[in-house]
């Protein structure tokens, strides 16, 4: 419909001048874009995104911006991917990072290199190498980083005060976590000591794994890099957690149930569940949230969760309106509205450094600070290669239910998974 | 059309009138039955062909080759340690469910029917969670079954006995979902054995005594139990049907886990093409899916029905 009013208004203004009654209007209308935008987990996101987007419509007047959404990011994968087929894409589409790889091995998403140096050098506009290396899948620029998250402890202070505890002087090494653990586990009256999200996916694995200086996979992706010390490392960690932790085995959901009736001393968790946690404990107990206990002070590292924003526009003119919507979105002002609604990290170094944007948000909710703090030793959120690539994160959660059910040893553990894991990994001629 | 229905006279030119009036109501039959037959070609045949087609194909979400790969997806199938393991979960879950709603349905039935106040209530507290969102219901046992929180396991701890992990001891996993499932299931089955119930003539039951079925055992025997005979091969088959494709319950409560403990068929099919994309090997679960509840439904056309029904 567009097109053909602006073929018209072409053809007019060529015949008649500019000097015709019409032109004005015909002009607007030449002048408007209509992308569609998709993102995942409204419940979380939909108030980040029509701030952003009413801030939005302030600069840009001309384009339109129409938002889809899928309750999680697992469904917003299979939109894009069945739409991908039928040629539907919408012109912008925010993804979890670690479903990025899979989009950009599938020639789905856009490579945004040229169009960042287009705008000249990208760490002035808080684009730094570190956090564009956030969506960075497939060997090259496939996305820009929206939300990011990573892992701290989340722990209840009344408990911990308790078991003799000092909620000021949290321990900072597993040693002294697991310790404070097994004191709170000794409370009794159902009381359990501590929890660690192992399950659902590999993130909470890999932050152990990150924290003894491990990596998935090797340098060059043609085997596992999980066979050796760090890997066993972190996984005797699990096993300790439940021999000396005394960690029970319970479902996710459970845990955080647990946790927010006060029956839970500490949990390990994203910091995207601050909000909820908040909410579901309200004035019970004393929340608290810190850093992740340091494993290696120097090689240690943690993930990064989230989401980006991926390009999938084709057509010239939506592809240019999309991504100014992207600029906007992981800009300082974009990334401050996100932060503020969501409780997400910021994506725009600008918004994390200047206190203009965020200064005021994080001196009054100081649980969301831990993940601040921890932004410099946050890594990307590895993702597999190949077309078995969350197939794999699967097996890894499936392994790891051994340990926590104590069936198998840390070490029984740690060759089946290699060979597991190893199978599914894409052969190389 | 108005010839064909009301079956007036009409003058015939060259065939008979009998004649045409057969053509006539024939196509009007066909019309009549086309939305129906148009709609089951569309919405049941050709999808399912379709379904068919990919399992003999590696096509993945996404992917823009598909390649035909013959029967590789059913060979990986049968060494795959996921699907075997939801293969045995889902026949331990009907094996489970399908005789404790059937027999716990029948026994309530029997009580309901033999009580003399407050069917209504009985039947209606009893139908409460087939009317009920399993997803929601699910939520609600999640609580229930919470192992440090939840009223059971609280309960259990009053009389000294600690309580296992309902939902995430790999023993105990298919023991909750199939307890679950029996809940659901119960209140169909009931109804439908209470409707089967009253069909049944009282002089049945006043003949048997006096042929000298004395016992109410004797009299359950010799009259309900043949008599329901029809009732309960319905039951046998839609419990058994609505087994085979549990999932909500699942979903919601396990994922699948700790390692597989709870995966079952459909939560298999469900992960495999829309949470790894491999659609192919999706299809192929579906087809070993189908397969079963269309054997399932012969065994209930072919074999048992012979056997019930009576005159």
């Amino acid at each position: 419909m567009t097109t053909t009013f602006s073929r018209r208004a072409a053809l007019l203004s060529a015949g008649a001048g500019l000097g015709l009654l019409a032109a004005p209007r015909l002009l607007r209308a030449q002048g408007s874009t209509e992308i569609t935008v998709h993102y995942a987990q409204p419940y979380i996101y939909k108030e980040s995104y029509d701030a952003i987007l009413a801030g939005f419509a302030r600069q840009e007047p001309g384009i339109k911006v129409n938002f889809v959404t899928t309750p999680n990011y697992e469904e917003g994968a299979q939109l894009l991917l069945r739409q991908a087929t039928t040629n539907q894409l919408p012109d912008l589409s925010y993804q979890g990072f670690n479903r990025l790889r899979v989009f950009a091995e599938r020639g789905i998403a856009q490579d945004l290199t040229p169009l960042l140096a287009q705008e000249g050098n990208p760490a002035q506009q808080g684009y730094t190498p570190n956090l564009l290396q956030l969506a960075h899948f497939g060997g090259m620029q496939s996305g820009l980083a929206y939300a990011a998250s990573n892992p701290v402890c989340f722990f209840n202070a009344d408990l911990v005060k308790r078991a003799g505890g000092d909620p000021e002087n949290f321990p900072k090494d597993w040693n002294g976590v697991l310790e404070l653990a097994a004191k709170i586990d000794k409370l009794g009256d159902g009381v359990e000591g501590m929890w660690f999200t192992w399950s659902g996916d590999d993130w909470m694995f890999s932050a152990l794994l990150f924290g003894h200086g491990g990596r998935m996979l090797n340098a060059d992706e043609t085997d596992v890099g999980f066979a050796g010390a760090e890997g066993l490392g972190a996984l005797t960690l699990i096993d300790r957690m439940v021999k000396q932790g005394g960690m029970p085995n319970l479902t996710a959901a459970a845990a955080r149930q647990a946790f927010a009736a006060g029956k839970l001393g500490m949990i390990f968790q994203t910091t995207a569940q601050v909000r909820g946690a908040v909410a579901s404990v309200g004035k019970s107990f004393d929340l608290r949230t810190t850093e992740m206990p340091v494993i290696d002070a120097q090689k240690g590292r943690l993930p990064t969760g989230g989401a980006a924003g991926m390009l999938t526009a084709k057509d010239p003119a939506k592809r240019a309106a999309a991504w100014k919507f992207l600029r906007y979105s992981t800009g300082p002002e974009g990334q401050a509205m996100m932060v503020q609604n969501t409780g997400y990290l910021p994506c725009n170094q600008l918004a994390i450094d200047e206190d203009r944007y965020l200064g005021a948000f994080y001196r009054e909710n100081p649980l969301f600070m831990p993940a601040v703090r921890q932004l410099p030793i946050s890594i990307p959120w590895y993702a597999f290669p190949g077309s078995n690539s969350v197939r794999v994160t699967q097996t890894m959660v499936d392994n790891l239910a051994r340990i926590v059910e104590q069936r198998a040893t840390p070490a029984q553990v740690q060759a089946d998974m290699a060979a597991e894991v190893r199978r599914l990994l894409p052969r190389k001629s | 059309m108005s010839d064909a229905t009301f079956g007036l006279p009409v003058a015939p030119a060259k065939a008979t009138p009998a004649a045409r009036h057969a053509r006539s109501e024939a196509i009007t039959a066909w019309l009549l039955s086309l939305p129906a037959i148009l709609s089951y070609l569309l919405l049941l045949l050709l999808p399912t062909l379709a379904a068919v087609a990919l399992a003999f194909t590696d096509y993945e979400l996404g992917a823009d080759s598909v390649r035909w790969i013959g029967l590789e997806n059913f060979a990986e199938l049968w060494t795959d340690r996921g699907f075997r393991q939801s293969f045995v979960n889902t026949v331990f879950y009907v094996g489970v469910v399908t005789p404790g709603s059937i027999l716990g349905a029948l026994v309530i039935a029997l009580l309901i029917e033999a009580g003399v106040r407050g069917r209504t209530l009985f039947r209606a507290v009893f139908f409460l969670p087939v009317v009920s969102l399993t997803v929601a219901m699910a939520s609600a046992w999640q609580y229930l079954l919470h192992p440090t929180i939840g009223p059971l396991n609280g309960m259990l701890r009053q009389l000294g006995i600690a309580g296992p992990a309902w939902l995430s001891d790999s023993g105990m996993v298919m023991w909750s979902l199939a307890g679950i499932g029996i809940w659901e299931n119960l209140g169909f089955n009931l109804v439908l054995f209470l409707a089967g119930l009253t069909a049944i003539p009282r002089e049945l039951y006043a003949a048997a005594e006096v042929d000298g079925a004395r016992s109410a055992w004797a009299r359950f025997r010799l009259v309900t139990w043949p008599l329901l005979g029809p009732t309960t091969l319905f039951v046998l088959t839609i419990t058994m049907i609505r087994s085979v494709r549990v999932f909500d319950t699942v979903k919601v409560l396990t994922q699948g886990g700790p390692n597989k403990a709870s995966e079952v068929l459909l939560h298999s099919m469900y992960q495999e093409g829309f949470t790894f994309f491999r659609l192919g090997y999706s299809a192929a679960i579906t087809l070993v899916f189908l397969a079963i509840v269309l054997a399932l439904m012969w065994l209930q056309t072919r074999v048992l029905d012979k056997r019930v029904h009576y005159g």
